[in-house]
């Protein structure tokens, strides 16, 4: 166990390319494999799949940095492998602490991630799944204080009040329980929940893909707000390549577990140097009739994979 | 039986669609009214809530009590069956089994839920085309094969056997497509169809629904809040808020240059817009900036020289 410790909250040798502060993040080489069983009761594994690849990347504090790609291409089991919601199979994840020092997520053992765990967090896809329907607003978004002994009684109170007036919602929502609210409204106490612990990093899972574009428009400028209040850096998982050009600042694209091109936000949508960036771009729906989309996609991927 | 080319193949007139909840009568469409040339798609768009579904489902007589329609007339001008006023039919008449999936079929958001889990994709197709046509189970399964290929289903035998769950997303839906069209309706409603898929499954999605629409030369009602998907697939555009139509036009008409405030609302919350609009903004800013920075370097040069003097 201590060489564990040892091991894992030893200095980062090398903080990776980019100028400026050292990463709040480091990804190097995160692997995730799942088995692949054969058809029928009697399950024999009869393979793996490499959900997540040797996928290596920085994260500077106060930057967001999307995930894109379709589904299964591996970005939300990065996001999860990156918050230890799920166990990497190899790789590290370098992440420093408010103190300066720097601990690697992927080795951590639970007990040591606990108090690790308040500042990175995570807000999710689903507002209607995300929140336990027998929680009030108030458990819901009090609860990380409670678990990590953070706070109780009205300086409990206080604090969710506080948390609550900045992410839009009112105090005597409190009392209420998710029912009562509608998708934005939810994602603000989703927002909440995460914020309420003073996070450096926060992941949001595809967290505006539930809700119509004007609430979507809305929530996101609360997360850009609260970002500059609070210095916080996101890794934005999302498949709306539209959201992420608006609301990051550098973007990765996964595809089958790779980051196949990683680069600034105006980069990647002015000049994408993969030839599956230019394809994935090229699908998307343009709002003027004037711009047509690419139907020919299937093919163009099919003969990418042929390559 | 003969239509004239030029009226509408469907022609909604003041449909009005209720409610009743416990907090009393809710009006989800309120005198709506609307119609589809042949051979044409029309989206119908909005946000949740806006009545959009509802309005869909009402065509083809699929609202359940509390709900209700309570006013108007759904005229269908069939080439097959003449004029049919939906609205009116029978719950329980023969001729509305005809105009469902006969007539005007359907394709839904969540092809998971749209199919059944414990029957085979092949047995639902078949199903779909012993409903509306008099063939033998032998010749169900043939047009069914056929059919499954026809919408990009590679191995159509071995997927025929197969279950929805062991399907992807993508593939599922294709199913759902082959179902909805394995009968040449006239209308196909397309009820939010790529809302659960990714961009380039989207993509590939939209394209089939075109293709197959201009080959079976059906109307498409294409329901979605998606204003990249009107703008890449529709030719007409009806604005739905809180159970109205509030705008409709041609696509371009309404896109380019929208009248009513709700629809311009609804085009600037759009990311692509809102990026667009930032950048202008940042653009003007710069310029503004560094036409005083030129100005204050071309002061301070002017400053120097006269020292220089």
């Amino acid at each position: 166990m201590s060489m564990t410790r040892t091991r894992a909250e030893a200095a980062l040798p090398d903080p990776g390319p980019g100028p400026g502060a050292a990463p709040l993040l480091s990804v190097r080489g995160l692997s995730k494999q799942f088995p692949l069983y054969s058809p029928g009761i009697r399950r024999k594994v009869t393979g793996l799949l490499n959900a997540v690849d040797n996928v290596s990347f920085d994260l500077a504090p106060g930057e967001s940095l999307g995930l894109v790609g379709e589904s299964g291409s591996g970005k939300t089991t990065t996001a999860r492998c990156i918050l230890r919601a799920i166990d990497p199979a190899a790789g590290e994840v370098w992440f420093r602490l408010p103190d300066g020092r720097t601990v690697d997520l992927a080795r951590l053992s639970s007990r040591e991630l606990k108090p690790v765990r308040q500042h990175a967090q995570m807000v999710f896809q689903d507002p209607f799944s995300s929140l336990n329907p027998r929680m009030s607003v108030r458990d819901i978004v009090g609860e990380p204080l409670v678990i990590h002994r953070l706070a109780r009684g009205a300086e409990l109170d206080d604090r969710v009040s506080d948390v609550l007036a900045r992410v839009g919602l009112k105090p005597e929502h409190r009392s209420r329980y998710p029912h009562a609210f509608s998708g934005g409204q939810r994602q603000r106490i989703g927002i909440a929940r995460a914020l309420i612990m003073r996070p450096s990093l926060i992941v949001c899972d595809e967290a505006t893909s539930a809700l119509d574009v004007s609430v979507q428009a809305q929530v996101l400028d609360l997360l850009k707000e609260l970002q500059r209040e609070f210095r916080l850096t996101y890794l934005f998982v999302a498949h709306n390549l539209d959201v992420v050009r608006g609301f990051c600042d550098r973007v990765a694209v996964m595809r089958k577990g790779r980051i196949v091109e990683i680069a600034s936000a105006t980069e990647i949508f002015s000049k994408p140097q993969h030839p599956y960036t230019k394809i994935l771009l090229s699908a998307v729906p343009s709002p003027d009739p004037d711009v047509p989309m690419n139907f020919n996609v299937g093919e163009e991927l099919a003969k990418l994979d042929a390559r | 039986m003969s239509t004239p080319a030029d009226t509408p193949l469907l022609d909604v007139q003041n449909l009005r669609v209720s409610f009743a909840t416990e907090e009393g009568v809710v009006g989800a469409v309120q005198n709506v009214s609307f119609s589809i040339q042949r051979g044409r798609t029309l989206a119908l768009v909005g946000e949740s809530g806006s009545g959009k579904s509802v309005t869909a489902y009402s065509l083809l007589r699929l609202i359940q009590p509390p709900g209700k329609i309570v006013a108007g007339r759904i005229l269908l001008r069939s080439q097959r069956l003449g004029e049919i006023d939906v609205a009116h039919l029978d719950e329980k008449s023969g001729l509305l089994f005809k105009v469902r999936g006969g007539l005007m079929s359907m394709i839904f958001q969540e092809p998971m839920t749209a199919l059944s889990p414990v029957h085979t994709i092949g047995s639902q197709v078949d199903e779909a085309i012993l409903m509306h046509q008099d063939v033998s189970r032998a010749a169900a399964k043939r047009l069914t094969l056929e059919m499954l290929h026809k919408v990009g289903i590679a191995d159509a035998a071995m997927r025929y056997q197969q279950y929805a769950h062991e399907l992807s997303g993508g593939l599922r839906q294709r199913v759902v497509i082959a179902m909805a069209l394995v009968c040449r309706p006239e209308l196909l409603i397309a009820d939010e169809p790529t809302t659960a898929l990714d961009v380039t499954m989207q993509a590939q999605i939209l394209a089939l629904i075109k293709t197959l629409q201009r080959e079976i030369g059906c109307s498409v009602l294409l329901i979605t809040h998606d204003f990249g998907v009107v703008a890449q697939m529709a030719d007409d555009v009806a604005v739905m808020q809180r159970g109205e139509i509030v705008e409709r036009g041609t696509v371009r008409a309404v896109l380019k240059n929208p009248q009513h405030a709700y629809t311009r609302a609804l085009l600037d919350a759009l990311p692509a817009r809102r990026h667009a609009a930032r950048q202008a903004a940042a653009a003007q800013l710069t310029a503004a900036s560094g036409a005083t920075a030129s100005g204050a370097s071309a002061a301070s040069g002017a400053a120097a020289a006269a020292e220089h003097g």
